[in-house]
C-alpha cells in the first residue's frame, strides 16, 4: 500500500516537473528567439526560423542604435528618471501630509487623491489632448513627464501612506519636541524610515514609465520626444523588411528593465503585493 | 479608502461635473492670414512634416534642410519624418491638437480638402497659380489636383501611380506573356505557381493595400461620373452593379493568385514586397514610388523588372484607360506665422536641381516639375510608369484619401472582410453605403 | 479656535497641494470635460463644435463595432480570469510545494520575465511568432504534422482576437503567479503542518487549506484582472490595430480610431464615458471587497 502511494507520488512529481519546466520553455523560448533574431540577416530570418545565425555580429544592434534607438533610449531614460523623482516626492509629501500633519478636510483630500486610482487613462485621452494643445505642451517631453506623474500619484501615495500609517509616531513626535520643524522631521526621520516602500515605488514607477504606450503614442511625434515603446513601432514601419534590426531594437528596449527586475525583485514583489492586497 | 471617504469622493465628483460641464470648450481662434507673397524673414524655426521616413528617402529632406540652413543661417528647419503608414494617424493627431507644422504632407482628394475647408491650408494662388513664375514650372494637372474652387493650395512634389510589377524571368520560365485582360491575369497564376513562384504577393495587414486594387477595379467597372458622385456622401448612391463585380474580381484574384489567400490580412505590405524583391514571387502590385527598391543588390534586378497597368476585366463598363494614382504634395499651414518663409523653402525644394535629384536614384520619386523626369535621370521603370500616368485618360485618386474618413474606414474594414471571407461583396457594399449615409 | 491655529492648520495643506493639483487638473478635470465633449459633434479640421445632446450615445448603441469591441473586452476578461487568476493560483501552489528554495525562486523569476518587458515588445515579438511567412508557430505545426492548422493567426477574423489574448496570457500570468506565491507564503506553516498530520494529501491540502486562505486574494486578483481587461490598448494597437475587419477592436482602440482616425472626437468621448462607467464600477466593487475583508480579519 505504502509503496503504491509513493509510486503514484513519483508519477505526480514527474508530471509536475515536466509541466513546470515545459512552461518555463514556453516563456523563455520566444525571448531567446528574439535575441537570436537580432543577430541574423534578413535572408536567414525568412529562411528557417529555428536556425542559429551563421555569423554572430552586432551589426543589427549597431544599425538599430544608429537608426533612432539611441534617441528613443535617451528620451525614455530622461522621462523615466524625471517622472520617477517627481512622482515619488510629490506622493511622499502627500502621504506625509495625510498621515502626520493635522490638515483640514483630511478625509476629503485622501478620498480625492486615492480616488484617482479608479480612473482609466484612456477615458481622459481626448480632453487631455485638447488641454495640452492649449498649453502648448503637446509633442513635448513635458507632456509625458506631467502625465506619468499625475496618473501615478494616486497609486504611489496609496503605497507610501499605507506604510507610513504603520510607522510608530513616537520618533517624529520626539523630533518635534526637540524643536525640529516638520520639514526636517520629514526629511531626516520619516523619509529614511520609509526606505523599503520608497524603493518599491521607485522600481514600480520605472517599470511603468519605461513601458507606457498609450500616452507616448498620442502625445509625441518626431524622434526627439518619442520613447522606446513608440519608437519601436516606428522602427518597424520605417525600415520595411529589415526585421532583424527591429529585433535588435526590441532587445535593447527589454534589457534594462529585465536587469532591473532581477536586481530589485524583492522590492518589486513587495510593492506589487501591498498594492493589491492592502 | 474608508466608506465615509467614498461617499465624500462621489459627492465631490458629482458637484464638479455639474460645475464644469457648463463652462468648458470654446472654438479654436483663427489667426490672421499672413501675407504669402511678402519677402520672407530668414529667421526662426520652420517645421516640416514629411512622408519620407526611412531608407533611402529620409536623406532627401535632411540634405535639403541642411543646405537651406547653410544658405540662411538664421533659419532652423525641424523635420518630422513619417512613413506612408504612420503619417495618416500622425497628421490627424497633430490637427486635432492644433499642432500642425508650418509645412505638411498631403494627398489629394478629400484629404487635402479637409484642411482647406478647415482653414488650415494657406491659399497659394498668388504664388503658385498656373500663370505665376513658380506655377509654370509644374505640370498643370499636378497643380490642379490641389485646387479647390479655383484656388491653388498645394505644392505638388511628385507624381504617383499604381502598377503591377512583374519578374520577367518568372514570366519566361512559366511561358506566359503580359496579360491583356484581368481574366488572362487570373489564368496566368496556375502556370506561375507550377514554375515555383507565388503568382501575386500581397500583404494587407494595414488594410489600405486592398483599397488600391479596389479603386483601380472600380475605375474600370463603374462609369467615372457615377464613381465621382459616390465619393461624396451628399451625392452617393453606391448602387452601380460595377461595384459588386469589382469586389468579386478582387476576391477571385486573392484566392487564385496569392499563396496567403484568406490569411492575406496577416501579412505586412513590406514583407510581401520582400518576397517579390527576393525573386520568390512573380508579381507585386506597387506604386511608382516603390520602383526604386528594385536594385542590383537583390535577386530581382532592374533588367528583369517590368510593369503593366492592372489589366481591365472583360466587359467592364467604366473607363479602361484610367490609372489609379495622384500627385502628392505639401500644404502650408494658414495659421503659421512664417508663411512667406515656408513658401520660400518649398520653392527651394522644387527647384530644377532638387527636382532632378528627387527623380533620380536612390529616391526615384518622379517630380512634378516639368522636365525633371527623363529616361536617363530617373531609371527606365519610373520613366515608363510616369509616361503612362501622364497619358492616362484620368487619374483615380486613392480610395482611402478621396472620400471622407468614415467611408474610407468602412472600405478598409470591407476589404479585410472580403479577403478573410467573412462578408460577401454585397454585404461589404451595404456597410459602406451605411457609413456613407451616416456621414452625410 | 484661535486664528493662529487655523492658519497653521491651513498651511499644513501645502504638503498635499502638489498632488491634489496634479491629480485634479490632469485626472479629474479631463474626466469632466469628457462628459461635455461626448455631447458634441466636433470637426477636428475646422475646430467647430456643435451641441447634439445624447446623439453620440444613441449612435453607440447602433454601432456593431462598439458591440464587437465590448464583446472582445469581455472575452479578454473571461480568458484572463481562467489563466491569470485560477491558472496562476494552481501554478503558485505547485511552485510553493517545491522543497528547494532556489528552484522556487528561480521558477517564479522566470515566469515573471515577460511581465518586465513592455507590451509593445511582447506584442511585436508575437506578431512575428504568428507571421505566416517567417513565424516559427506555423513551422512548428507543420513539422508536428499539423500543417492544416497552420494559418495567418492575426490575419483571420476567427483567430486574431484569441491570438492576441494568448499573447497577453503569456505576458501576464507570471505576474499574478508571483502575487499568489506571496499570499501562499503568508499562510502560517503550522496550518499545513496540522493538515499533514491529519493525513491530507497534496490535492486535499490545496483544496482545503490553501484555497480558503487565499480566497480574498483570489477575489481581488479577479477584480484587478477584469479591470485590466477593459483597459486593453497597447497589444491590440501593436499587433493588429483592430483589424482585420475590426474583429480585434476593443473599447480603447475603437475610441482611438473613432477620434483620431475617423475624425469624430465627440463619439470617441462617448465611448470613453462607457469605459469610465465600467472601470469605476469595477473599482467600487474592489473597494467593497477590500472593506469586507478587513471586517472579516
Amino acid at each position: 500500500m505504502v509503496s503504491r502511494l509513493s509510486f503514484l507520488g513519483v508519477i505526480a512529481r514527474v508530471f509536475m516537473w515536466a509541466f513546470l519546466l515545459g512552461l518555463a520553455v514556453v516563456v523563455v523560448y520566444p525571448l531567446l528567439w528574439m535575441v537570436i533574431n537580432g543577430f541574423k540577416t534578413n535572408a536567414e530570418l525568412f529562411g528557417n526560423p529555428f536556425a542559429l545565425p551563421v555569423d554572430w555580429s552586432f551589426d543589427n544592434y549597431r544599425k538599430a542604435w544608429n537608426r533612432g534607438v539611441s534617441d528613443y533610449l535617451t528620451t525614455s531614460v530622461l522621462v523615466t528618471v524625471t517622472s520617477t523623482i517627481a512622482t515619488v516626492f510629490v506622493s511622499a509629501w502627500a502621504a506625509y501630509g495625510l498621515t502626520r500633519v493635522d490638515i483640514p478636510l483630511n478625509r476629503t483630500v485622501t478620498a480625492l487623491i486615492l480616488g484617482g486610482l479608479m480612473l482609466a487613462p484612456t477615458v481622459a485621452l481626448v480632453p487631455l489632448v485638447k488641454m495640452f494643445q492649449a498649453m502648448g505642451l503637446y509633442n513635448s517631453f513635458w507632456a509625458l513627464l506631467i502625465l506619468y506623474t499625475a496618473f501615478r500619484i494616486p497609486f504611489t501615495t496609496f503605497l507610501i501612506r499605507a506604510y507610513m500609517i504603520d510607522l510608530p509616531r513616537e520618533v517624529d513626535e520626539a523630533a518635534e519636541m526637540d524643536g525640529a520643524g516638520r520639514w526636517t522631521a520629514f526629511w531626516r526621520i520619516t523619509l529614511p524610515m520609509c526606505k523599503p516602500i520608497i524603493t518599491s515605488t521607485v522600481l514600480l514607477h520605472i517599470l511603468f514609465a519605461w513601458n507606457e504606450y498609450l500616452f507616448a503614442m498620442v502625445f509625441t511625434s518626431g524622434s526627439g520626444v518619442q520613447t522606446l515603446p513608440v519608437g519601436l513601432t516606428s522602427l518597424m514601419s520605417k525600415h520595411g523588411t529589415e526585421f532583424p534590426v527591429v529585433f535588435a531594437g526590441m532587445v535593447i528596449a527589454a534589457v534594462p528593465v529585465v536587469l532591473l527586475f532581477f536586481l530589485g525583485q524583492r522590492y518589486i514583489v513587495r510593492g506589487l503585493a501591498d498594492g493589491i492586497g492592502k | 479608502m474608508r466608506p465615509r471617504a467614498l461617499t465624500t469622493f462621489a459627492a465631490i465628483v458629482g458637484t464638479s461635473v455639474l460645475a464644469l460641464a457648463g463652462c468648458a470648450g470654446e472654438p479654436a481662434a483663427k489667426a490672421p492670414a499672413a501675407d504669402i507673397a511678402a519677402a520672407p524673414e530668414f529667421s526662426g524655426t520652420l517645421s516640416v512634416l514629411t512622408k519620407f521616413a526611412g531608407d533611402p528617402l529620409s536623406s532627401y529632406f535632411e540634405d535639403i534642410a541642411a543646405e537651406y540652413q547653410r544658405m540662411h543661417p538664421g533659419v532652423k528647419v525641424e523635420l518630422i519624418q513619417e512613413t506612408d503608414q504612420s503619417i495618416k494617424d500622425k497628421t490627424k493627431t497633430l490637427t486635432a491638437s492644433d499642432a500642425l507644422p508650418d509645412i505638411y504632407f498631403t494627398w489629394t482628394g478629400n484629404w487635402a480638402e479637409n484642411f482647406v475647408r478647415g482653414g488650415r491650408a494657406a491659399d497659394l494662388t498668388q504664388v503658385i497659380g498656373p500663370d505665376t513664375p513658380w506655377g509654370r514650372t509644374f505640370g498643370k494637372a499636378a497643380l490642379s489636383a490641389f485646387a479647390y474652387d479655383g484656388k491653388y493650395y498645394g505644392v505638388p512634389l511628385y507624381n504617383n501611380g499604381k502598377f503591377m510589377g512583374y519578374n520577367k524571368a518568372a514570366f519566361d520560365k512559366a511561358g506566359i506573356k503580359v496579360p491583356a485582360t484581368f481574366e488572362e491575369l487570373l489564368a496566368a497564376c496556375a502556370p506561375l505557381r507550377e514554375a515555383g513562384y507565388e503568382p501575386v504577393t500581397f500583404g494587407n495587414k494595414d488594410g489600405w493595400p486592398a483599397l488600391h486594387y479596389l479603386q483601380q477595379l472600380f475605375a474600370y467597372t463603374v462609369p467615372s461620373a457615377t464613381l465621382k458622385a459616390d465619393f461624396s456622401p451628399k451625392t452617393a448612391t453606391l448602387d452601380h452593379p460595377g461595384y459588386v463585380a469589382a469586389l468579386k474580381q478582387f476576391k477571385t484574384l486573392v484566392d487564385t493568385c496569392t499563396d496567403t489567400r484568406d490569411g492575406t490580412n496577416g501579412v505586412l505590405y513590406s514583407s510581401a514586397q520582400e518576397k517579390f524583391l527576393n525573386g520568390k514571387a512573380a508579381m507585386y502590385y506597387q506604386e511608382v514610388l516603390e520602383f526604386a527598391n528594385v536594385t542590383d543588390k537583390r535577386e530581382l534586378t532592374p533588367e528583369n523588372f517590368g510593369i503593366f497597368p492592372l489589366p481591365v476585366p472583360q466587359g467592364a463598363g467604366g473607363d479602361p484607360k484610367a490609372i489609379e494614382g495622384a500627385p502628392e504634395g505639401y500644404l502650408i499651414n494658414a495659421r503659421s506665422p512664417r508663411v512667406a518663409l515656408a513658401v520660400d523653402f518649398m520653392k527651394f525644394v522644387t527647384s530644377q536641381e532638387n527636382a532632378e535629384k528627387l527623380s533620380a536614384a536612390p529616391y526615384g520619386q518622379p517630380s512634378t516639375v516639368v522636365g525633371a523626369v527623363t529616361a536617363e535621370t530617373s531609371g527606365k521603370a519610373v520613366f515608363e510608369g510616369i509616361g503612362m500616368v501622364n497619358q492616362a485618360s484620368q487619374l483615380a485618386v486613392w480610395l482611402d484619401t478621396v472620400t471622407v474618413p468614415e467611408v474610407a474606414d468602412a472600405w478598409l474594414a470591407g476589404g479585410e472582410a472580403l479577403i478573410s471571407g467573412s462578408a460577401t461583396p454585397e454585404k461589404v457594399l451595404e456597410s459602406v453605403r451605411q457609413a456613407s449615409a451616416s456621414a452625410k | 479656535m484661535p486664528v493662529r491655529a487655523i492658519v497653521r492648520r491651513t498651511l499644513g495643506l501645502a504638503w498635499v497641494v502638489p498632488a491634489l493639483v496634479l491629480v485634479g487638473v490632469f485626472v479629474y478635470l479631463p474626466l469632466v470635460q469628457n462628459l461635455q465633449f461626448s455631447t458634441l459633434e466636433w470637426d477636428i479640421y475646422s475646430g467647430s463644435q456643435e451641441y447634439i445632446g445624447l446623439d453620440n450615445y444613441r449612435k453607440l448603441l447602433d454601432d456593431p463595432v462598439f458591440w464587437t469591441s465590448f464583446g472582445n473586452n469581455l472575452l479578454y476578461a473571461v480568458i484572463s480570469i481562467a489563466f491569470q487568476v485560477f491558472g496562476a493560483l494552481v501554478l503558485a501552489a505547485l511552485i510553493e510545494s517545491i522543497r528547494s528554495e532556489r528552484w522556487r525562486r528561480g521558477l517564479r523569476a522566470v515566469y515573471f520575465l515577460p511581465s518586465a518587458i513592455s507590451l509593445t515588445v511582447a506584442g511585436l515579438l508575437f506578431y512575428f511568432l504568428y507571421e505566416p511567412n517567417l513565424g516559427p508557430l506555423n513551422h512548428l505545426l507543420r513539422s508536428a504534422g499539423l500543417g492544416e492548422l497552420a494559418q495567418a493567426w492575426l490575419g483571420q477574423e476567427s483567430t486574431a482576437m484569441t491570438a492576441i489574448i494568448a499573447m497577453s496570457q503569456w505576458q501576464g500570468f507570471g505576474y499574478s503567479t508571483l502575487l499568489f506565491a506571496v499570499a501562499i507564503q503568508r499562510i502560517p506553516a503550522d496550518v499545513y503542518g496540522a493538515a499533514a498530520i491529519d493525513g491530507v494529501g497534496p490535492v486535499g491540502r490545496f483544496v482545503h487549506v490553501t484555497l480558503p486562505l487565499v480566497r480574498e486574494m483570489t477575489g481581488l486578483m479577479a477584480i484587478v484582472t477584469v479591470s485590466g481587461a477593459f483597459q486593453v490598448f497597447n497589444e491590440v494597437m501593436v499587433m493588429t490595430g483592430g483589424g482585420p475587419n475590426n474583429s480585434t477592436q476593443v473599447l480603447g482602440t475603437w475610441l482611438y480610431r473613432s477620434g483620431f482616425v475617423r475624425n469624430n472626437f465627440g463619439y470617441a468621448a462617448a465611448i470613453a464615458t462607457v469605459l469610465f462607467v465600467i472601470t469605476l464600477g469595477i473599482a467600487l466593487l474592489q473597494l467593497w471587497f477590500t472593506r469586507r475583508r478587513r471586517v472579516e480579519w
